[in-house]
C-alpha cells in the first residue's frame, strides 16, 4: 500500500553537524559545512527502461556513456529490465512510455518531501524519431548543467516550458507562412 | 452580392486559421508536457518507490562505462 507523501522528510543528504561548542572550531566547522553542501549531490537520476525497440532506447543506449560523463556530480541509477517491468506493472499507465529519466531533486525533497515539487522528467518513449530523442537527450543534460545551482528550480522549468510552447507557435506561424510565400 | 459573400468567405477562412493555430500550438503544449515535466505529488508513490530502492540498497549507482 503507498504511503503518504512526506510532509518533511528526513534528509537524505549528509549535513554538517550541529553547532561546535569551542569558538576556535567554529570557522572550520562552517567550512565543512559548506564543503558538506557543495559535495552533496542535488540530483539523483533515474532511468526506467524496460528494452521496447524503440529508437529511444537504442539512442539512449548509444549516447549513455556521454550523458554519464556529463553528470558525473549527480548518480545515475539505472534499473534493470526486470525492475523496470515491474515497476511499470505497478504503474501500467507508464507502459510504453519508457525510457523515462527521472530527475529528485534532493533539495526540494529534503525540504517538503514529495508533496509539492520534487523533480522532473523526460518521458523519451513518446519521442518517435531517433533524432527528438537525441534532441531531448540534449536538452535534458543542458538543463541539469546549467540549472544545477538553481534556488527555484520549479520556476526554471516552468519558464522553459513555457518558451518552449512560444517557440512552438511561432515555428507553427513561419511555417504557415512559408506555405504561404512558397504558394 | 459577391462581394459580401467573398468578405465572409475570408472572415470564414481567417477563423479557421486562428483556430487551427491555436489547436496546433495547445496539441504541441500537451506533448511537451507530457515528455518533460515536474515532478509532483500526483508521482509521489513513484518517487517514494525509488528512494526507497537506493536507500535498502537494491538501488546502486551505475558505475558501468555502457547500458547493456
Amino acid at each position: 500500500m503507498p504511503r503518504a507523501p512526506r510532509g518533511s522528510a528526513p534528509s537524505r543528504r549528509p549535513k554538517a553537524e550541529p553547532g561546535a561548542s569551542r569558538p576556535t572550531e567554529a570557522s572550520a566547522k562552517t567550512l565543512d559545512a559548506r564543503y558538506t553542501e557543495v559535495a552533496a549531490p542535488r540530483f539523483r537520476i533515474y532511468i526506467v527502461d524496460s528494452g521496447w525497440n524503440w529508437p529511444a532506447h537504442r539512442v539512449l543506449i548509444e549516447n549513455f556513456a556521454l550523458i554519464r560523463d556529463l553528470q558525473k556530480d549527480d548518480p545515475i541509477y539505472v534499473l534493470s529490465r526486470e525492475q523496470s517491468i515491474e515497476f511499470q506493472r505497478r504503474h501500467g499507465s507508464r507502459i510504453g512510455r519508457d525510457p523515462i529519466i527521472a530527475v529528485h531533486d534532493m533539495e526540494a525533497l529534503d525540504q517538503g518531501g514529495t508533496a509539492g515539487f520534487h523533480g522532473f522528467r523526460l518521458v523519451l518513449g513518446l519521442l518517435r524519431t531517433p533524432q527528438q530523442a537525441l534532441q531531448g537527450l540534449q536538452a535534458f543534460a543542458r538543463f541539469l548543467a546549467t540549472h544545477r545551482r538553481s534556488t527555484d528550480l520549479e520556476a526554471d522549468i516552468r519558464a522553459d516550458l513555457r518558451r518552449e510552447g512560444l517557440m512552438g507557435a511561432i515555428e507553427i506561424i513561419l511555417h504557415h507562412e512559408a506555405r504561404e510565400m512558397g504558394e | 452580392m459577391p462581394e459580401r459573400f467573398g468578405d465572409i468567405l475570408t472572415m470564414v477562412m481567417g477563423a479557421l486559421a486562428v483556430g487551427y493555430v491555436v489547436y496546433e500550438i495547445e496539441r504541441r503544449r500537451r506533448k511537451l508536457h507530457e515528455v518533460w515535466d515536474v515532478l509532483d505529488e500526483e508521482d509521489a508513490v513513484l518517487t517514494e518507490k525509488l528512494e526507497e530502492m537506493v536507500e535498502s540498497g537494491e538501488l546502486q549507482p551505475y558505475t558501468g562505462a555502457t547500458l547493456a
